[in-house]
């Protein structure tokens, strides 16, 4: 057993949490994870693309292996010879201290980054059973405390980090001054509706003046909305799958509200996957607008001609982040804004689809008992960068950046992360 | 009745059976649960194009290939000789002849236009041998590896055992070695019967869903413009 | 009685010929050349014994084997030097006269005659598929196996059940060794079995007065030890993969291994790639037929003669197609259990 103590929800009986946690994991075993489960051949060769497993050479985080009780729940329940599993005691019921030992390995140590899903030989996503299986830990109220008190707040206040709309609109008027920028805030029609994620308006506020300062670049009919800003989503992280839904509905009503034609997501990596690959299918049907990240947005208009840079004579290395890059689809746009600001691009190895996690996604990063084991994966990422000989590590995500900041930080090394948003906005050549 | 005799009758009739009905329980069992339709506007809309990674993903990135080469290796050198084995050898092409001829009604050489070719015998026991000590090999570093060491149960070890049953049995009748030809050729059958009638139950599942897994995420990440 | 030299001197037999048996016999018997004149003396002062053939459950088969022949034979010699007291086919007499002749030399040679036995024996319904003289077949055996030296089962039905007992056996038959157990029994199958593998097994027994070594299946080693195939001439096209694919292909033609075409080589026991028929001329293979199994149990129940020996008895399409429905609708019946049930669980929440 784990000498890492458990964060628990309630105060409910053991069974109870068992019964619970079954709930939740059998709303998810439908055709496409049952495939999945049952092409497990335990081969173990996930384990070589975690990083987790890389830098510690425990076992315990082999990827499929943190799935251990969703798969065997799914063979006893659910799978096509459950009942003989059952009747002839061949696998045995998910107990509560097996699913308390495995809140460590759910949520401390895996970034859902998806390296495992690209290596597996049959072709399992392990990340996104992983985000199933959350699911049903928040059920049974096994979620790290952190998480769970973000995503808490997420849902009563707006924001899981105290950037309330009062905050937010406070924040914004005060920028606003103080940078001589305007940012329009609940325009009643706008053709582009822009959202935050509450690290940048609490941490890195300037990436709201950057968004302005770009969308008048571009000439864009843009607003920010009160009622629909906060692009970050801890239901999804926590495993809350009704409040992933109230939060990314919040955002998808308020683009409704203002008819934007396009809603841009800010840097941020798990709301890329939240609102452009899930939201739809929250909201029960396509979504009346695009939704595009910011990266990929500075890269149409790059490509437009809208968006023109001075450029930056510096070498730069780009951090995909895992949820827009390697598992949201969006590899180049980025490297077309770095192109476009006229970087000489040194790739780090591996890179794109296979980069190495910075080790803070997936809600890690919040969580402290994970630290230590977050610091060893950042040596990676450090070597990686260092390896390039590149003078500016780039990346396009709030929660990466805030990863590296702190690793920084604890390794005192001599390089700091830069946002691909702000090195364009510092970089505009205004009419 | 004798033990050939057996193993060539009911044996093989009832692990046919078996055989078909676990298939295609396990199979449809899995297809006919609920599928979710994806809403979200696909960035590549040839999202079948994704079923590619079917064969893509035979190999790894080679960025992945530093710890994963000895088992990639072992492994297609385990599958290769055994397929060979198994679909080159002419009294196993007749075998296999003998139930296509039943079930469709043609011959091969009527629906192809030529012989399933096969190999001589000799070379047929070169890849039994090659396949056999690749799958000793396999399980020494199942045992070997801390990983795999935690992830295996009885269905790893029993597969494995079924696995090499036929082949060194097949390869002992080839040789006439350790007992009267009739009974080797009968223990060889049973083996094989064992392997059938365990065939849908466990992980040997896997020769038809890694076309569903490695398909489902091709599809699904392909429709995304995702890593593949 | 009189010895068999006495009895072959007086017959005509020149000393050379006889001699010239008695070679080819420990030759035939795996017995080392030296062991010839031994042989020669042995059967020479042997007393010429009295054998009673029994014939069941037959075709007449196994005698019309033993007795082809265009000159003399060593299957006319065997003839000649036993006295056989008792047989359907060969013998004069019929009806009572035949029956007293029988039970006469049984009570005679009692403890010495030799038994034996072609065809196989019905039981079923208290044996009334088989008799004659109004006994039944399976009294006839026990009686006359009673005061047996030794019993000799000719042939495949009487070794094994043969052709009566094949599936599904309406009138019982059963091998000799199912029914006498407690007399020693050579089976000698075959259908019909060589024929100077018969006389093979009744020269050794009356030269040494014992049986040969016996197989798990009562068969006399020196003629069942090996396999057709471990023997069989064309064995060099099997290893190299020549196979014959139909029985007037050019592979037929050029001789090649008739695998596919279904021979039971590689597992049926007996002499015939190596002794042939009719004095060494040819066997069934090199005729350009596959081997049927005949000197094996239930040949006739081991599945086409014309299907290679690694098919199996798999099924047929339709029983292939009832288990594919059944599987379809298990996994089916599954998958809908599941989805009730994850219905059920967001209903209640």
């Amino acid at each position: 057993m784990s000498a890492i103590a458990v964060d628990r929800q309630g105060e409910m009986p053991g069974e109870e949490r068992v019964a619970k946690a079954m709930q939740g994991f059998v709303k998810d075993f439908g055709r496409t994870a049952a495939i999945y489960l049952e092409s497990c051949i335990h081969c173990g060769m996930c384990a070589e693309s975690c990083h987790f497993y890389e830098v510690t050479g425990d076992p315990k985080y082999t990827p499929i292996w943190k799935l251990e009780p969703f798969k065997q729940a799914y063979k006893r329940e659910y799978g096509p010879f459950a009942p003989f599993y059952r009747l002839l005691g061949l696998k045995r019921e998910v107990t509560e201290p097996q699913l308390e030992e495995w809140q460590h390995l759910l949520y401390d140590s895996c970034t859902v980054c998806g390296r495992c899903s690209l290596m597996c030989p049959m072709g399992i996503d392990i990340a996104g059973l992983i985000s199933d299986a959350r699911h049903g830990m928040a059920q049974a109220g096994l979620v790290p405390k952190e998480l769970r008190e973000a995503a808490e707040r997420g849902e009563r206040e707006g924001s899981p980090l105290g950037a309330t709309p009062k905050v937010f609109k406070e924040r914004i008027d005060w920028l606003a001054d103080e940078h001589e920028v305007s940012i329009p805030l609940d325009k009643g029609k706008a053709d582009i509706l822009c959202s935050m994620s509450s690290i940048e308006i609490m941490k890195y506020p300037q990436s709201i003046v950057a968004t302005a300062k770009i969308m008048k670049h571009v000439g864009a009919d843009w607003t920010f909305r009160s009622d629909g800003y906060e692009a970050t989503n801890f239901g999804l992280l926590s495993g809350n799958a009704q409040w992933q839904k109230d939060m990314s509905m919040k955002l998808i009503n308020a683009a409704v509200a203002c008819g934007a034609k396009t809603l841009v997501l800010p840097e941020c990596g798990h709301a890329y996957g939240a609102l452009r690959w899930q939201g739809a299918n929250l909201y029960g049907k396509p979504l009346p607008f695009r939704v595009l990240h910011i990266s990929e947005f500075l890269a149409e208009s790059a490509r437009s001609g809208k968006l023109r840079l001075k450029k930056l004579a510096k070498s730069a290395t780009f951090h995909d982040p895992c949820q827009i890059s390697r598992r949201g689809g969006a590899v180049e746009a980025p490297r077309e804004v770095l192109a476009a600001l006229g970087v000489e691009l040194k790739e780090m190895f591996p890179t794109k689809g296979t980069n190495w996690c910075c080790g803070g996604g997936g809600g890690v990063v919040a969580i402290h008992r994970a630290d230590a084991l977050r610091y060893k994966v950042f040596k990676l990422k450090m070597d990686q960068i260092d390896d390039t000989g590149a003078e500016l590590p780039v990346t396009s995500c709030a929660n990466c950046r805030q990863t590296f900041d702190d690793g920084q930080a604890h390794f005192k090394w001599d390089k700091s992360m830069n946002s691909l948003l702000e090195l364009v906005a510092d970089n505009l050549i205004e009419a | 009745m004798d033990l050939l005799t057996f193993a060539r009758g009911p044996g093989m009739h009832w692990a046919t059976t078996v055989f078909v009905i676990g298939v295609l329980w396990r199979l449809l069992g899995i297809l006919l649960l609920r599928g979710r339709k994806d809403l979200s506007e696909p960035r590549r809309t040839a999202a079948w194009k994704g079923l590619r990674l079917i064969g893509l993903r035979s190999w790894p990135r080679k960025e992945f290939l530093g710890g994963t080469a000895f088992g990639e290796i072992m492994g297609y050198t385990f599958h290769i000789g055994f397929l060979v084995a198994l679909f080159f050898y002419l009294p196993h092409i007749l075998f296999f002849e003998d139930i296509a001829k039943g079930v469709i009604g043609v011959n091969f050489k009527r629906v192809f236009g030529f012989a399933w070719p096969y190999l001589p015998g000799g070379a047929i026991y070169f890849f039994s041998a090659v396949s056999l000590a690749a799958l000793v090999a396999v399980l020494v570093h199942r045992i070997a590896s801390p990983v795999k060491r935690m992830l295996s149960n009885f269905d790893d070890y029993f597969s494995w055992f079924v696995t090499i049953a036929p082949i060194a049995t097949g390869m002992l009748a080839y040789s006439h070695y350790g007992a009267p030809y009739p009974t080797l050729l009968g223990l060889h059958l049973l083996s094989v019967e064992l392997l059938m009638i365990w065939f849908p139950f466990g992980k040997l599942m896997h020769a038809f869903t890694m076309f569903l897994a490695r398909g489902v995420q091709g599809v699904e990440f392909e429709r995304r413009g995702a890593s593949l | 009685m009189t010895t068999l030299g006495d009895s072959l001197l007086a017959s005509g037999v020149s000393r050379r010929a006889f001699l010239k048996f008695c070679t080819a016999l420990t030759s035939l018997m795996a017995l080392p050349p030296g062991m010839a004149p031994a042989v020669a003396q042995a059967l020479a002062k042997a007393k010429r014994p009295s054998v009673i053939w029994l014939s069941f459950q037959e075709c007449t088969g196994c005698t019309e084997s033993l007795t082809r022949s265009n000159s003399p034979t060593l299957e006319n010699l065997i003839l000649d030097l036993v006295s056989l007291d008792y047989h359907h086919t060969l013998q004069a007499a019929s009806g009572f006269a035949a029956e007293a002749a029988r039970e006469h030399a049984m009570k005679e040679f009692d403890g010495k005659y030799l038994l034996l036995v072609d065809g196989s024996i019905p039981t079923s319904d208290g044996g009334i598929y088989g008799a004659w003289g109004g006994e039944s077949f399976v009294d006839i055996l026990e009686q006359s196996a009673k005061g047996a030296a030794a019993v000799v089962a000719i042939g495949s039905c009487a070794s094994f059940g043969g052709l009566p007992k094949a599936n599904p056996n309406p009138t019982g038959a059963r091998p000799v060794s199912d029914l006498v157990k407690n007399k020693p029994v050579i089976n000698v199958p075959g259908c019909p079995p060589i024929a100077v593998v018969m006389t093979g097994v009744l020269a050794h027994y009356l030269t040494f007065g014992k049986i040969p070594e016996l197989d798990a299946q009562g068969r006399p080693l020196a003629f069942y030890g090996e396999t057709i195939h471990d023997r069989c001439y064309r064995r060099p096209f099997y290893d190299q993969g020549k196979f014959a694919k139909t029985f007037d292909d050019e592979g037929a033609r050029s001789g090649w291994c008739l695998y596919e075409l279904g021979c039971k080589g590689p597992i049926t026991h007996n002499a015939c790639a190596t002794v042939k028929w009719n004095a060494g001329t040819s066997f069934p293979i090199q005729s350009g037929h596959g081997c049927l199994g005949c000197s094996e149990p239930d040949f006739w129940d081991k599945g086409s003669f014309y299907k290679a020996l690694s098919t199996a008895e798999w099924g047929d399409a339709k029983t292939l197609g009832a288990a594919a429905a059944v599987g379809v609708a298990a996994g089916a019946a599954a998958a809908y259990l599941g989805r009730r049930r994850q219905e059920r669980i967001e209903k209640e929440n």
